[in-house]
């Protein structure tokens, strides 16, 4: 029926006038460059032969100073009943009854982590064990109390604690404990004394904590200085906003797209009225974290083999599948992209389920991906590092410099794995901060994360404070502000997934505060 | 101006039942978005005022929505609601990081400032009140499209963003899209289209041959024109041009196809497009009559309409290569009946690469192309390039054949030479561009001329020597 439109003044509501000037904008710029912080070398400088056991010791080396700081400022004046707290330099030294405070990395043992023995084993079961939402049993969860299962270190759970170092491992308990967060690949430093069981019972730990956080501009600044130009106190323009976004999931599926669209012309400040449209005028670029397809992953996940064997009437086919495949969301993700580059810069992160490795740092989607887009990409064998493409496909995690902001972000992939090692906490924003703080982008590689083997220090060691923190993917929006113990303030922000919650973070790029922008379908 | 959209979305709203989107209406007239939705909001108050329910609209509403719970956990609510209700998080909550030096308490602070949630919402008109109602202050409400008879499924609106990028996938975006009211970007950097491979070429612009079950020709650039032409024809109106707006409105997309072109589709589209001369040519000596045939996309584009005659007749066309062939030794060597062939051998594969760079005129859709190319394009490609290794960049020179027919009716092959640009992207560069078309209709003996430079290292010419 015929909608009232009573007293409606709206703009756009009223007879078109022909002869009204419509006015078009241009977009706020970006300064943008991306840091190659993740980018694995190519070709057959790339190996895989190396054992992941030397990330281990790599980052155990990277980070110990900064722990060593930290914990000697607290430690070294700790005294209980006369005695006196002291370093202890291997795990292996720590003597039983001494109070001492020892430096390693943290080994969590927990029963239902990821065990190659036991997925052998798994192809002989007949049912298929239920997806693994959190790695500890859960079952002890409740009689351990409001600590859950890591209270006690070795609760009910099967869950132990353990430091470790290159001279061995040290199994740690104690009451306080639980109150940490704590995953494998941690580097910390604990003070306590080993009890008679030969435990190493825990009163107090210290992590590395947020590392040095560069000022806003320094590395453009940097470069200006390092080109020998004259230190230009060149005005710089007023950063606009940045729109960050993840899952868009483009499944390939008609009929799911439409919010994608309303995002779309949003974005081009065609949809919408005259202020809204001012509103996008301000937003200077587009990051895409990760999931951009869904289902796109070259390996598929033990839980869509299982669904595609089903559908197949039960038999298992190896390798590639040429007729399940589907070129359809790829080329989909291509055109939408390929509309919104005229009027915005793209900054594209893969994400778990993106066609490119899966293995972190997940290197750039290929370019040949994207046809239509490839005009706006740096020339395939573009010899000039400096070149910036303006859609710019990155690695997962990438380092970003964005209006003078350092910004870090990843698809999603370390919160994810650092959520199954959490019992009993479903707050992303309190791993994501301690993330930072162990100065690890992805902190469970390799022990259930993939990730290339680091030969020459591990990459995933944060040598740079990040202002603005950003993770795809994650359940639902949320957000914060963290400080560090110099001063440095970090913006953490969990980007939900677009697909389901029609979601898109906008963050001002002057301010770091971010608002939402949500795209729905009335359809009650 | 009033009368032309109204037009327009009579006959696409009313006639033919499509969905219309006010971006859709904006690139069919080569409005600002905005004024489309104008336009789609008084086509729709006065059609409904007429016919109440006549036509069904979706609006879109931006604004502030009223806080509802979960809108309130996904803002700033976590933090505190999860220490506050459950138990087992607060002592997560507590600093798990004793390191720092009591962030917490700063933090939570931070977590109360409010996030400001804008929402855009997409509601169908029998439910825009309801949907107001959610809202706590509306920016803006506008028309998103428009429907004949209700909308079934609102997400069958996302055809209207998919046909608009199949029907104007030739225009440059960085230039045709001001009109629309896009924001504009001045540091665009686009990198200039190098001359595609033939293999992967459809790709510059081609979304159109996912859709459209193309005729098995080789020619991208042709396959991708003919597309947009025919899913135009499917946008607007595939009736003859009864309607006055039909007559009004289309002109306007061939004409700003125009602009568009040089800058990144000229060689492909042009090249294609160059091709169909020599049969038309021809057709208008020998079968002249053939405009009785059914033409599809006749009415749509005025000036190719001297075109849309030789669509059909893919089969006259053979015939007319066989009339060709005979004739050919009149002015023509054997020697270069022989290339005649082998260049049809091999355009097979590779027709898109030459071509001539004016024309566009001609330009037209053309189905029959491909077999009337094969067949008349005497175009042979010369291996003695100057440079060709190395996976550089560089021109060439290189000769090209061209038959024409003349005035009376005689094919006439010439050979001139010309500069061919070649880069790393084409592994086997070999095709040559041909020289322009100009000299169409000059007197035989030119070609004659061109007809002495033999093909040497080739085998045909080995053959014909014989």
């Amino acid at each position: 029926m015929t909608v009232q439109y009573g007293a409606s003044d709206d703009l756009l509501l009223q007879k078109p006038e022909g002869a009204a000037e419509q006015e078009v904008f241009d977009r706020t710029p970006s300064v943008y460059t991306p840091l190659r912080t993740y980018c694995l070398p190519k070709g057959e400088d790339r190996h895989y032969q190396q054992q992941y056991a030397d990330m281990y010791f790599a980052r155990l080396a990277q980070l110990k100073p900064a722990v060593e700081q930290i914990a000697r400022d607290t430690f070294d004046s700790i005294e209980i009943g006369g005695e006196k707290c002291r370093k202890v330099d291997r795990v292996l030294d720590v003597r039983q009854g001494e109070l001492c405070w020892v430096m390693g990395t943290i080994y969590m043992e927990m029963p239902l982590k990821p065990n190659v023995l036991e997925d052998i084993g798994k192809e002989h079961w007949i049912a298929a064990p239920p997806p693994r939402v959190k790695y500890d049993s859960g079952v002890g969860s409740a009689v351990e109390g409001a600590r859950g299962a890591h209270a006690a270190g070795t609760g009910g759970t099967g869950t132990q604690i353990m430091l470790e170092d290159e001279s061995g491992r040290l199994r740690l308990t104690g009451s306080e404990l639980g109150t940490w967060v704590l995953v494998t690949g941690a580097i910390v430093a604990v003070v306590g004394t080993e009890n008679k069981d030969g435990d190493f019972e825990v009163l107090d730990l210290r992590v590395p904590d947020l590392p040095r956080q560069p000022q806003r501009w320094e590395t453009e600044d940097g470069e200006i200085a390092l080109r020998a130009k004259k230190m230009a106190s060149q005005k710089r323009s007023k950063a606009g906003k940045v729109a960050i976004v993840s899952g868009l999931g483009i499944s390939g599926d008609e009929g799911d797209t439409l919010t994608l669209d309303l995002l779309l012309e949003y974005l081009l400040g065609e949809s919408a009225s005259p202020d809204d449209q001012a509103t996008a005028v301000s937003i200077s670029r587009l990051i895409i974290a990760g999931n951009s397809l869904s289902n796109s992953s070259p390996i598929p996940t033990r839980e869509s083999i299982i669904a595609a064997a089903a559908k197949r009437g039960g038999r298992k086919t190896y390798g590639y599948d040429a007729s399940s495949y589907n070129a359809a969301p790829t080329d989909h993700l291509d055109q939408w992209l390929a509309t919104l580059l005229p009027s915005m810069p793209v900054t594209l992160l893969p994400g778990e389920q993106d066609p490119t490795s899966t293995a972190l740092p997940q290197q750039p989607i290929h370019p040949a991906m994207f046809p239509h887009c490839r005009a706006y990409m740096t020339a395939p064998h573009s010899t000039d590092k400096s070149e910036i493409g303006w859609f710019d496909s990155q690695t997962n995690p990438c380092d970003l410099s964005l209006d003078g902001w350092r910004l870090l972000g990843t698809g999603g992939q370390p919160v994810d794995d650092v959520y199954k090692y959490i019992p009993n906490c479903e707050n992303r924003l309190e791993m994501m901060e301690a993330m930072l703080r162990w100065r690890l982008t992805a902190p469970t590689a390799p022990d259930t994360l993939w990730c290339y083997p680091f030969q020459d220090g591990d990459a995933f060691v944060m040598k740079e404070c990040p202002h603005l923190y950003f993770v795809g993917n994650q359940p639902k929006f949320e957000t914060t502000v963290i400080e560090g113990p110099v001063g440095q303030q970090v913006r953490l922000v969990a980007v939900p997934k677009f697909r389901e919650t029609g979601e898109v973070v906008v963050m001002d790029m002057e301010t770091l505060v971010p608002e939402l922008v949500k795209f729905e379908v009335f359809d009650e | 101006m009033s009368q032309e959209y109204s037009d327009y979305l009579a006959i696409n709203v009313l006639n033919e039942q499509q969905l219309v989107s006010y971006r859709s209406l904006s690139r069919a007239l080569k409005v600002h978005s905005n004024l489309a939705k104008q336009m789609l909001y008084e086509f729709h108050r006065k059609q409904n005022s007429k016919k109440p329910g006549s036509v069904h609209a979706t609006y879109l509403i931006t604004g502030t929505r009223k806080q509802q719970p979960q809108v309130a956990t996904q803002a700033n609510g976590v933090h505190s609601q999860e220490s506050g209700e459950d138990g087992d998080t607060v002592m997560q909550s507590s600093p798990p990081l004793p390191s720092s030096s009591a962030p917490q308490p700063e933090e939570e602070e931070e977590d109360q400032a409010p996030i400001s949630i804008r929402t855009v919402l997409l509601v169908k008109e029998e439910r825009l009140e309801q949907a107001k109602a959610t809202f706590e202050r509306i920016m803006g409400i506008h028309v998103y499209s428009l429907a004949a008879n209700g909308l079934s499924d609102v997400q069958s609106l996302t055809e209207c963003n998919r046909k608009i990028a199949v029907t104007y996938a030739s225009e440059d975006p960085l230039q045709a899209w001001k009109q629309y009211g896009t924001i504009q970007n001045p540091n665009v950097k686009r990198r200039t289209q190098r001359r595609q491979p033939p293999a992967p070429a459809p790709d510059t612009k081609s979304t159109a041959a996912k859709t459209k079950p193309a005729p098995p020709t080789t020619k991208p650039a042709i396959l991708e024109k003919e597309a947009s032409k025919e899913s135009r024809d499917d946008a607007q109106d595939s009736k003859p041009a009864s309607k006055p707006s039909s007559a009004k409105a289309t002109p306007e997309p061939a004409a700003a196809k125009k602009p568009a072109q040089p800058k990144r589709q000229a060689s492909n589209i042009f090249k294609s497009f160059a091709k169909t001369q020599p049969p038309k040519a021809k057709k208008q000596d020998s079968q002249g009559s053939a405009s009785a045939s059914p033409a599809p996309e006749a009415e749509d584009d005025v000036p190719m309409n001297d075109f849309s005659d030789e669509e059909p007749d893919a089969d006259d066309a053979e015939e007319a290569d066989a009339e060709e062939t005979s004739k050919e030794p009149e002015g023509q060597s054997k020697k270069d009946r022989q290339k005649a062939l082998e260049a049809m051998m091999e355009q097979e594969d590779e027709v898109m690469e030459d071509a001539a760079p004016d024309q566009k005129e001609e330009a037209a859709e053309h189905d029959a192309g491909a077999i009337d190319k094969i067949a008349e394009k005497a175009e042979e490609p010369k291996e003695e390039v100057n440079v060709e290794n190395g996976r550089r960049r560089g021109r060439r020179r290189v000769i090209k054949k061209k038959t024409v027919k003349d005035e009376d009716g005689y094919l006439v092959t010439r050979e001139e030479a010309a500069w061919e640009s070649f880069s790393e992207d084409e592994p086997a560069p070999k095709k040559a561009k041909m020289a322009p078309a100009a000299s169409v209709n000059k007197p035989s003996a030119g070609g004659k001329k061109g007809g002495a430079k033999p093909g040497q290292g080739n085998i045909m010419s080995f053959f014909a020597k014989k």
